[in-house]
């Protein structure tokens, strides 16, 4: 039986440098879940279009899944939910959802709230319009997405 | 996840190209947005070697020349952020703009999109419009090729074994411009047919103009029939020539029906499309 080839990673996560060896094949989302306990982020597709495995990657948002962890820098840093949640914004994002009734199953949410929170980190009182584009890669199948636009109007309002 | 895969993230363009000549099964992973599903959709059974560009530094976007020289590894919100593509190349900052969603965009490569080569892959249009010339590297070295010549048939480009999309070249030209798509959503959805519109001024008080229709053909192609029409019109498009050019766009896309959309649906919908861009322009 081969040994399987793995290749070894070291990038900052959520402030701090870690290190991995993961398999060539493994994405940032796999390794975040399997590899180092950070289960906030979700896989709901694995393809990319649904959003619930969104995470901060150098300051922008990007679908882990389609991440391969093997194309990690040492200077990369990527900031899961995890990260953010001592963060008074990420906070305020959170407790409107609950508030505004935009959580259901909860499976969407740890995406929503991820975009929602680098959303108003980049503009504090976006339009209704722009809420909607800047959340359009985060698919919810439960709540017909205008609890959660509220939940996030109500978050920029605050 | 079932074959051993192997990866690589070759120092130099020569030996990224050298290590893709020599494995014929390996491909280049830039974003992953495309690579990766189809992957993981068991679309590409004898994948080997996936070999990361990281290292080769093709993100800059920059004067080169009477050119502007756009890497292939930047990202479509790179692209549509830059002051230099935002001044000349509108179409492209608006078709950049629709790919995919947010999180596509912030990941998702120009190379990669080209490289993809799908008839309706969002920034092909507005590259046509602009003139691209993609500047590929390979085994015997560096060579140009008009995007117009680059795609041979649905996902089938002139690359050969070993070589990769280094920049494109877009001549440096302040344009006006716009992009449209139709999908069936406004976001996360591969275009049903869409549209790209550039023009500039030229010597002489005339307007060049220039337009691509995605999805409606093998490749995405020109309107030239259109575009003769426009060009040779005066200098403000009376609504007979506007409703003459939809027309013409309409006879020259040769779409099919497919999981996507129908033919009568594609062929209808550029005229429309058409319109749409030149009243956009119009106003702007």
């Amino acid at each position: 039986m081969n040994k399987p080839e793995l290749v070894t990673v070291s990038f900052k996560l959520n402030g701090k440098k870690v290190e991995a060896e993961i398999p060539p094949g493994r994405t940032l989302l796999e390794m975040l879940r399997r590899d180092l306990g950070l289960v906030a982020t979700k896989e709901g597709c694995a393809k990319g279009e649904c959003g619930a495995c969104t995470v901060i990657f150098n300051g922008k948002t990007l679908n882990s899944c389609l991440k391969l962890a093997a194309q990690l820098l040492p200077e990369d840093e990527v900031v899961t939910l995890e990260g953010i949640e001592k963060d008074p914004l990420a906070h305020r994002v959170q407790k409107a959802f609950v508030e505004e009734g935009a959580v259901q199953c909860g499976f969407c949410t740890p995406g929503m709230v991820v975009s929602s929170y680098v959303l108003l980190k980049e503009t504090p009182r976006p339009t209704e319009e722009h809420m909607k584009e800047a959340l359009s890669g985060n698919l919810c199948r439960c709540t017909g997405y205008s609890k959660i636009i509220k939940a996030v109007k109500r978050a920029s309002e605050e | 996840m079932t074959k051993q895969l192997h990866f690589a993230r070759p120092l130099s363009v020569s030996e990224a190209t050298t290590l893709l000549a020599n494995h014929p099964t390996a491909r280049i992973i830039a974003g992953g947005t495309d690579l990766l599903v189809k992957w993981k959709n068991g679309i590409l059974p004898d994948l080997t070697h996936l070999v990361d560009l990281g290292n080769l530094k093709l993100t800059s976007i920059a004067q080169e020349g009477d050119h502007i020289a756009i890497g292939s590894g930047c990202t479509m919100s790179q692209i549509a952020e830059h002051p230099l593509v935002k001044k000349k190349f509108p179409a492209l900052v608006t078709a950049a703009l629709q790919v995919g969603a947010l999180q596509i965009r912030n990941l998702a490569t120009l190379g990669g999109n080209v490289a993809n080569a799908s008839p309706a892959g969002d920034t092909i249009p507005a590259l046509l419009t602009l003139e691209a010339q993609v500047r590929l590297a390979g085994i015997k070295g560096v060579r140009l090729v008009p995007l117009a010549k680059f795609f041979t048939g649905p996902g089938k480009t002139e690359m050969e074994a070993g070589d990769l999309i280094e920049a494109f070249l877009i001549p440096d030209r302040e344009t006006k411009g716009t992009f449209f798509k139709l999908g069936e959503r406004r976001a996360h959805a591969i275009s049903k047919v869409s549209l790209a519109l550039s023009s500039w001024a030229m010597p002489g008080s005339r307007i060049a103009w220039r337009i691509a229709l995605g999805a409606v053909a093998p490749t995405v192609i020109r309107a030239r029939r259109a575009e003769t029409l426009l060009e040779g019109a005066s200098e403000s498009l009376t609504e007979k020539i506007i409703e003459q050019a939809c027309q013409l766009v309409c006879e020259e896309a040769t779409p099919i029906s497919d999981i996507r959309s129908e033919k009568e649906y594609r062929k209808k919908m550029v005229g429309v499309l058409l319109k749409r861009a030149l009243e956009k322009l119009k106003k702007a």
